[in-house]
């Protein structure tokens, strides 16, 4: 699923990609880079990310919706815009996490950009601010170092529009022209449950009385009339649920005195 | 001074058993009250109460949600059932006619009308109960009991939670709702983007959500301010996923957050404007995100009832034997009381529900008796015990037949 997430992205996808210490994800952020996209324009505002020697074409103030279209405006014959953010970290050390959120909520629904792919540092942040980020994303995408050496692990969960949650978790590796190859899918790691099936134990064996039961005994048992057993349609007709169960038939005889009018009616409060 | 004469109407259950503590009770009252649609008054403490689209979640509340009270939901992890939550509360109210007050941050307000789920208008009586549970009437089956027939019917374990009179409505979550009806119903809405141009910081948004929604009150007569002559009408408040980072708090991106007083001030506004008119609010809380727990327990407080929610997609849960027919827990938190000294419970505390097409049960989580000598038992802390206390009928699960 790894692959899978950049295709079929309807407008308003939000990738987010994960990655600590310990594997860098953005190996894979530029093999997704170079798959999906045609054109790449490159807004540097590492440099100089609070434009101190005021001629930097970028800064990290200028991350807003209006000033992000308006950069994607001046590029020509742009359409389906996908939006690559290499390294939020650096933008969320600039500005309050709550703003970074709501500033990606209006990208994601502004319109300007169709999907926007996010890398996040995760050591970077608390845990509180990945998981805000995360809450927005429709795929998140984490990767972590591979356990036998064979490449990385990723493990992907996609939420669709419906609602639906698909996840994944996979090997690969990244290969010299950016290309990534998909060693092993690790099925969805359940709790392995131990099926076995064990000869269960007759209790009735290995006792000093007999609890079994020789043939001519069990036909005896079998041919005995139980009290209370009616006949087939007479069971029937009583397993039926009634119109009401809880109906009271009352038959008042002669000493009763069974008026049926409320004796409260004539009562002039 | 009206004359209140009791009556006690024995209820008409359909083959489901009742519970020893729901009552069929209906009190019949001459009276000069306003009634106004969608409400009744609650039979255990008299307060005004109305449905939350839900009937299982009223029961499990204490019949309904009381007029001047606040509903907390906490999200499951992808906002998928508390959404749907939500939307269920907000479809009653269109359904009996209150009107409506959306607020979001995320999805603009008449995106939620739109996605409300339709309404299933010709059963307002009670869906069949459980079918799985109930076996067929055959009195001569191989799987018929020979002396104990005559409990053949009943369901092995009774986990469903119903009461016995109907108040609410049922909801097909395949089909929308239809526009008409939608545009039938007042619904104001409050779309954070909308309201501030800028990025807003906390607690600003919060503000002017509750300036906007007293106004809302007060302009539309709510709290009494409009004269006699209108009908009342309730008005059901839809707040969605408060103290998200969408609302510009940063409650749940840091551990000690900024401004931590800004969403608990909020809620303590917010119930004093919901006392003082006929109002009732839905308030969604991303608790798994807050990471300040104390802070949790605060906004529980300050609501009335209070419920959390916790699914188990996407996590190991999901294949786990036990949960496999349902979707998620549900945890009753917190419920008020309101003008009494207790408050009715279901007595079991092990809830789980399950959404399906046509509704959103809520049912007891229980064990089925384990009759094998060595299966390993799934230890659970408290659930295991619990459970296996209460509820395992005259039957067993699988394929041994107890008869007695």
């Amino acid at each position: 699923m790894l692959l899978e997430v950049l295709q079929g992205t309807e407008a308003g996808g939000f990738i987010l990609l994960q990655d600590t210490v310990s594997y860098s994800g953005r190996h894979l952020l530029k093999s997704y880079i170079s798959t999906a996209l045609k054109r790449l324009h490159f807004h540097n505002a590492y440099s100089d990310p609070l434009g101190w020697t005021g001629n930097s074409a970028f800064t990290v103030h200028q991350f807003t919706l209006e000033d992000v279209s308006t950069l994607i405006k001046q590029t020509p014959q742009a359409k389906a815009v996908t939006l690559v953010i290499d390294s939020l970290s650096w933008i969320l050390r600039h500005h309050d996490p709550a703003a970074v959120c709501q500033r990606l909520q209006a990208l994601k629904k502004g319109g300007a950009v169709r999907t926007v792919i996010v890398l996040v540092h995760t050591d970077m942040h608390q845990r509180g601010t990945v998981g805000s980020i995360r809450h927005l994303a429709t795929s998140v995408v984490t990767v972590a170092p591979g356990t036998r050496g064979l490449g990385a692990v990723a493990k992907t969960t996609r939420r669709t529009k419906s609602g639906k949650l698909m996840q994944d978790e996979e090997t690969f590796s990244i290969n010299e022209d950016l290309s990534v190859t998909i060693h092993s899918k690790l099925s969805h790691p359940g709790h392995t449950h131990v099926n076995t099936d064990e000869t269960e134990v007759d209790p009735t064996a290995n006792l000093t009385f007999n609890l079994r039961l020789s043939d001519t005994e069990r036909q005896a048992k079998e041919k005995l009339a139980l009290p209370f057993v009616f006949s087939k349609e007479k069971k029937s007709a009583l397993l039926q649920p009634g119109p009401g169960s809880g109906r009271i038939l009352y038959e008042p005889d002669a000493n009763d005195d069974y008026d049926q009018e409320d004796p409260d009616d004539d009562l002039d409060i | 001074p009206a004359t209140t004469a009791t009556e006690v109407s024995v209820g008409k259950s359909t083959g489901d058993r009742l519970s020893c503590n729901t009552t069929s009770f209906q009190k019949k009252s001459r009276s000069k009250l306003v009634s106004i649609p969608g409400t009744r008054p609650s039979v255990q403490n008299g307060q005004l109460i109305v449905s939350t689209g839900v009937t299982s979640l009223d029961y499990v509340i204490g019949g309904g949600l009381a007029v001047g009270t606040l509903l907390l939901i906490e999200e499951d992890r992808y906002d998928s059932y508390s959404r749907m939550l939500l939307k269920y509360f907000l479809a009653e109210g269109v359904v009996c006619g209150h009107e409506l007050y959306v607020a979001s941050a995320q999805d603009h307000p008449s995106d939620i009308i739109q996605e409300l789920p339709s309404p299933i208008l010709d059963d307002i009586a009670s869906p069949k109960p459980v079918e799985s549970q109930t076996k067929p009437c055959d009195p001569e089956g191989p799987d018929t009991m020979s002396i104990a027939w005559r409990y053949q019917n009943l369901p092995k374990v009774q986990t469903a939670l119903a009461s016995s009179s109907r108040f609410g409505h049922y909801y097909d979550v395949s089909k929308t709702m239809d526009p008409e009806i939608c545009q039938a119903a007042r619904c104001h809405g409050f779309y954070l983007p909308e309201h501030s141009a800028t990025v807003s910081p906390m607690p600003e948004a919060y503000v002017a959500l509750l300036k906007n929604l007293q106004e809302v009150i007060h302009r539309e007569g709510f709290d009494g301010s409009l004269p006699q002559t209108k009908s009342r009408n309730v008005l059901r408040i839809g707040l969605h996923s408060l103290g998200s980072a969408l609302w510009g708090d940063d409650l749940c991106c840091r551990d000690n957050p900024s401004h931590g007083h800004a969403l608990t001030t909020l809620l303590y506004g917010l119930r004093a404007l919901l006392r003082s008119s006929l109002s009732v609010a839905l308030v969604t809380v991303p608790s798994h995100l807050i990471q300040n727990k104390a802070l949790m327990g605060r906004i529980t407080r300050l609501c009335d009832t209070a419920v959390a929610l916790e699914s188990f997609r996407g996590s190991e849960r999901e294949t786990n034997p036990l949960y496999k027919d349902y979707h998620g827990l549900l945890n009753v938190c917190q419920v008020p009381h309101l003008n009494c000294l207790v408050c009715d419970l279901p007595d079991n505390k092990d809830l789980a529900f399950k959404l399906k097409r046509k509704q959103f049960t809520i049912e007891r989580l229980h064990l089925p008796p384990d009759l094998s000598e060595t299966v390993s038992r799934v230890s659970h802390g408290g659930l295991a015990g619990a459970a296996m206390l209460g509820s395992s009928g005259c039957g067993s699960a699988g394929n041994k037949h107890l008869d007695f």
